[in-house]
């Protein structure tokens, strides 16, 4: 197996009493796309979370690229490589979408706080703001404030601000949640297009969104990861087809 | 060659939508004073420019940073004490600081304020940052009670303007030196404050302000970009209680207090947060109330709440989201379709202001003045504040008008209504 992107070494989770995340172990190589997948409440979103330092662990590792980020901040998380977008749909409402993807780009290209660059004369910056407005085909709806934007724009707009800033782990929560069938057919192309070359962990309801993408599966139990493995095996898994599988798509 | 001349002709167009503004702004301010003669003129233009720069630094935390600080004027207060006390000190000949470079002084003091009340405030904005802004004032305010040596007690500090060192020759002992000395900070000031809203930072912070949640993952700390953009604003206001001591000479504990925070907080509501000259307007307007309706009424505070009042309810943009909100029907040109609507609201709107007015008046009157019984003037118009038919009448304004408004109020959203139709349907 080549580089280890993500790497997860008994995690564990508590909120009060309840175990949310019991002792997950979890290794994403280096330009994987790796999906998770498991039941609600199984706890998909908190290990999510925990990975990009929205919460603390309550006891455990995690490395990305070699970088232990157990319990950093999400804006240090950030800065290592690490770059996710959310299950409910989570942009700057007011601002307009090139404004979206610009802010995305900026700590990335090195502008951190500055206060002497006027964004406007920054053309490298905002050639490259362009550049991801095609590739998402928000382009032509640049100025519309965010927040105005059709539900499948703002999935997109969601994505684009994920991957502005070229991290090169990217953790996907539900990117085609609420969408229709030809909505998640351009979605899953778009994920693919933009994350060629990265690492992908993403989280996803849609069976067949996850066996077209995914080159590995994990799937996901009450807090416990019961089986990891290449997508065909996963399907004739009998514990994963009794755990999950079986009740969904029977 | 003709396609020389477009180009040109370009170039020109474009400098003039992109500097006209400022050329116009500096015009205005350099002509203001010499159509409006007067020494009362003088004084209000000059209150004008301070409050101008106090107020857009107020809307870098809310309008630009979503941070609601009821504790602003703790920065424009300590700005005019740390200048006055300057003041003082170029005086006895120990600090060569020529006058006109004072408010920088201040704009300082303002400065290294904020950074210490801005990292302890601004870990969390909302409700948090709110309460914490309150007790910074208060804690401020009551240390000027307890260091008499700094606030100078009651009596507040004074100084005096009329130094040896200056840089321009000017004296200072003319107010419209005065004027223009803040004519030009405002300026500065305007322009730095807008050119910061282009920078990163300033994109970041509408950014933080929109979604704190998800700024740490384009890799921001909040906290930290609250803690900068709350600092400058700290400078701002510095800047513009520096100018304050310059334009009185004596600066109170007055000014660090909760009564000028809230006073800066409506005007820039007023003018509105969304836009960057909308607490500009708030800013002028707010002032020429305060300094010219004290004048005629004792009233003059109620007229301000109701304001607004009627500002929070009914226009949550301010003045600058009303004027905005007609820029793109003024570009379809359809304002013609509106006026209509507008002049018939305009009437009965009046009629229910004076009889708010008369009423409000009387009541002011049987209260609070020395000899209730005497007759009373509005308008010039003398009648006894006792008699039923001033009651009645007023009565009879606000009803009438009140009832008329609202089928006006109707027409006018009729009138809307139409418009944005047909904007639509030119849109396609």
């Amino acid at each position: 197996m080549s580089k280890c992107a993500l790497k997860l070494v008994d995690v564990h989770k508590s909120f009060g009493s309840s175990k949310i995340i019991d002792g997950v172990n979890l290794e994403v190589a280096s330009g994987e796309r790796h999906a998770i997948i498991g039941p609600n409440g199984a706890g998909k979103s908190t290990l999510f979370n925990l990975i990009s330092g929205f919460y603390e662990v309550s006891s455990g590792h995690i490395e990305l690229n070699g970088h232990t980020i157990t319990n950093l901040l999400a804006h240090q998380v950030n800065r290592f490589g690490l770059a996710r977008s959310f299950q409910v749909t989570n942009i700057f409402p007011k601002m307009s979408v090139f404004e979206n993807i610009r802010c995305a780009l900026l700590w990335p290209m090195g502008y951190r706080y500055s206060f002497r660059h006027l964004c406007g004369r920054l053309k490298r910056l905002n050639a490259k703001v362009e550049e991801i407005l095609e590739k998402i085909h928000l382009a032509d709806r640049r100025h519309i404030p965010a927040g105005l934007l059709a539900y499948a724009e703002q999935r997109a707009l969601e994505i684009g601000i994920t991957i502005a800033g070229d991290a090169q782990v990217i953790l996907l929560d539900e990117p085609t949640a609420g969408m229709s069938h030809s909505e998640t057919d351009r979605a899953v192309d778009l994920i693919r297009k933009v994350t060629e070359d990265k690492t992908l962990v993403v989280v996803e309801h849609d069976m067949s969104v996850v066996f077209d993408l995914a080159d590995r599966i994990s799937v996901l139990v009450y807090g416990e990861i019961i089986a990891t493995d290449v997508p065909d095996q996963i399907r004739d898994n009998p514990e994963v087809q009794e755990a999950y599988l079986g009740k969904e798509v029977a | 060659m003709n396609q020389d001349n477009t180009q040109k002709r370009n170039t020109t167009l474009y400098y003039i939508q992109r500097y006209g503004i400022w050329v116009t702004a500096a015009l205005l301010t350099g002509l203001l004073p010499l159509i409006f003669r007067s020494g009362f003129a003088l004084s209000m233009l000059s209150q004008m420019g301070i409050a101008i720069i106090f107020a857009l630094s107020y809307n870098m935390l809310l309008g630009q940073g979503g941070m609601l600080s009821f504790g602003h004027a703790v920065f424009y207060g300590l700005g005019g004490f740390i200048s006055i006390h300057a003041l003082n000190i170029i005086m006895d000949g120990k600090l060569p600081v020529p006058v006109e470079l004072l408010p920088l002084v201040g704009g300082l003091g303002g400065f290294l304020f904020g950074i210490v009340f801005g990292w302890i405030s601004t870990k969390r904005a909302g409700t948090t940052f709110a309460l914490i802004s309150l007790g910074i004032g208060e804690l401020i305010a009551a240390s000027s009670l307890m260091l008499p040596g700094f606030f100078g007690g009651e009596e507040g500090i004074s100084g005096d303007r009329m130094l040896e060192v200056t840089l321009t020759g000017f004296e200072f002992g003319k107010q419209i030196e005065v004027y223009y000395l803040i004519g030009f900070w405002m300026l500065i000031c305007v322009y730095l404050m807008y050119l910061l809203t282009q920078t990163p930072l300033g994109r970041v912070a509408n950014a933080v302000r929109d979604n704190p949640e998800r700024a740490p993952f384009i890799g921001y700390d909040t906290h930290r970009v609250r803690t900068i953009q709350y600092t400058l604003a700290a400078f701002f206001a510095g800047i513009a209680g520096g100018l304050f001591a310059i334009n009185y000479e004596i600066v109170t504990a007055e000014t660090v207090g909760g009564i000028e925070s809230g006073s800066v907080l409506m005007m820039t509501y007023i003018g509105g947060v969304g836009h960057f000259f909308g607490p500009i307007l708030g800013a002028v307007l707010v002032t020429f109330m305060q300094l010219s309706l004290a004048n005629y009424t004792h009233a003059w505070l109620l007229y301000f709440g109701l304001l607004f009042m009627g500002m929070v309810l009914w226009a949550p943009n301010g003045l600058a989201g009303i004027i905005m909100l007609h820029e793109p029907v003024w570009r379809a040109g359809l304002m013609t379709k509106l006026l209509p609507a507008y002049m018939k609201a305009a009437l009965p709107a009046v009629m229910l202001f004076l009889g708010l007015m008369v009423l409000i008046e009387i009541n002011y009157h049987l209260s609070l003045s020395i000899d209730p019984d005497a007759p009373m003037q509005i308008f010039g118009i003398q009648f006894d504040a006792h008699s039923p038919i001033s009651w009645g009448l007023a009565f009879l304004l606000i009803i009438v008008g009140f009832v008329f408004f609202r089928r006006a109020a109707g027409l006018v959203n009729q009138s809307w209504q139409n418009v944005t139709y047909e904007m639509k349907r030119e849109l396609r």
